[in-house]
């Protein structure tokens, strides 16, 4: 259908001069072109203020939608249970004293002993001193997580409490120390003294101790040490106190 | 040269060298102690005897404390004449009769 029949009467009239009678022609040059004219009316121009209009007063919205509306909502994910199943006995906990409490209150700090003396530790066995060593150093690491938790805390007290009870503790290894120190010494003297000690025989050759007394009263005592291995008795010799 | 300050002058003529002065060759450990020994080629090989082992005892059923009651006081040693905690020949003594196994 030509675009001319398009046209009333009228307009066909008011054509320009210019104007090609071709169907190829598009209608919009081919109209009057008066802003009120109705095939001009049919062309919308595209309004692109995206704000015209929008007030939040009034709640007048914008015409045009949001782009993202397009795009559907992401659905929220599934709910994952981020709880991990903690080992009751696991071994960070020895840097606590309690599983729910950090630090403890200074009047539970306080309380404490007075720390070993030499002369008490002195009869204690190599044992006994290697343990109670580690149990005073897991007490002090716990006593350092304390003195870092109150760092980053900053509660204001439980800081002198803690320092003369780790002050003890200190005090305490010092001691045990002090006491295996003696210990070598005097294993060293003893050993010198062995030598030359006529009761002693250090060759290898028999028992190591002989006491002079017994030979004296009984010689003829069964020497039932001589059936035990060599090192048993050497083992004996070194290791004592 | 690393100079002090005026006030420092006093009681301080030079002050002590870090790590990071100094050109090439300048070493300055940090308390680590020697794990092994290095190779020419720039390596280090560790030797694990030098190598420092914790042997933790197990704690089970050890009732000690690192504390003593405040009501026992103090206690020291009495030794007579001579022989101290560190005398040889007490510990032989104490030794003989002890682990002497007679």
């Amino acid at each position: 259908m030509s675009a001319l029949q398009c046209l009333n009467p009228a307009a066909r009239l008011l054509l320009p001069a210019r104007c090609i009678y071709s169907p190829s022609v598009s209608s919009y040059l081919l109209t009057a072109g008066f802003h009120n004219s109705a095939p001009l009316a049919a062309h919308k121009t595209q309004d692109r203020s995206k704000n015209r209009g929008v007030s939040a007063i009034h709640r007048k919205y914008p015409k045009q939608p949001l782009s993202v509306a397009k795009v559907a909502l992401p659905q929220p994910a599934d709910v994952v249970d981020t709880r991990i199943d903690i080992d009751p006995d696991h071994g960070l906990y020895g840097f606590f004293k309690a599983k729910d409490t950090v630090l403890p209150t200074p009047e539970d700090d306080h309380k404490h002993g007075r720390a070993w003396s030499v002369e008490e530790l002195r009869r204690k066995s190599w044992e006994d001193l290697h343990k109670l060593w580690w149990t005073c150093v897991k007490e002090r690491n716990i006593m350092f997580t304390q003195q870092l938790e109150r760092k980053r805390l900053d509660p204001g007290f439980g800081a002198f409490e803690a320092k003369s009870r780790e002050r003890e503790i200190a005090r305490t290894q010092r001691a045990i120390k002090h006491v295996l120190t003696e210990r070598y010494y005097a294993w060293q003297e003893a050993l010198m003294l062995a030598k030359s000690d006529l009761e002693i025989n250090m060759t290898g050759n028999g028992p190591v101790y002989k006491p002079r007394a017994l030979e004296e009263s009984t010689p003829d005592l069964p020497d039932e040490v001589s059936e035990l291995p060599k090192g048993a008795s050497e083992g004996k010799a070194t290791a004592s106190g | 040269m690393v100079s002090p300050t005026q006030p420092l002058l006093r009681s301080l003529r030079r002050l002590a060298l870090t790590t990071k002065m100094v050109g090439k060759g300048y070493y300055k450990g940090n308390r680590t102690g020697s794990m092994g020994r290095h190779t020419r080629h720039g390596g280090y090989i560790i030797d694990w005897n030098k190598v420092r082992t914790y042997v933790v005892p197990d704690l089970k059923g050890f009732m000690l404390t690192p504390f003593v009651t405040k009501k026992l006081p103090y206690t020291r040693g009495r030794y007579a004449g001579e022989e101290g905690p560190m005398s040889g020949e007490l510990f032989l003594k104490r030794w003989k009769v002890e682990n002497g196994q007679y």
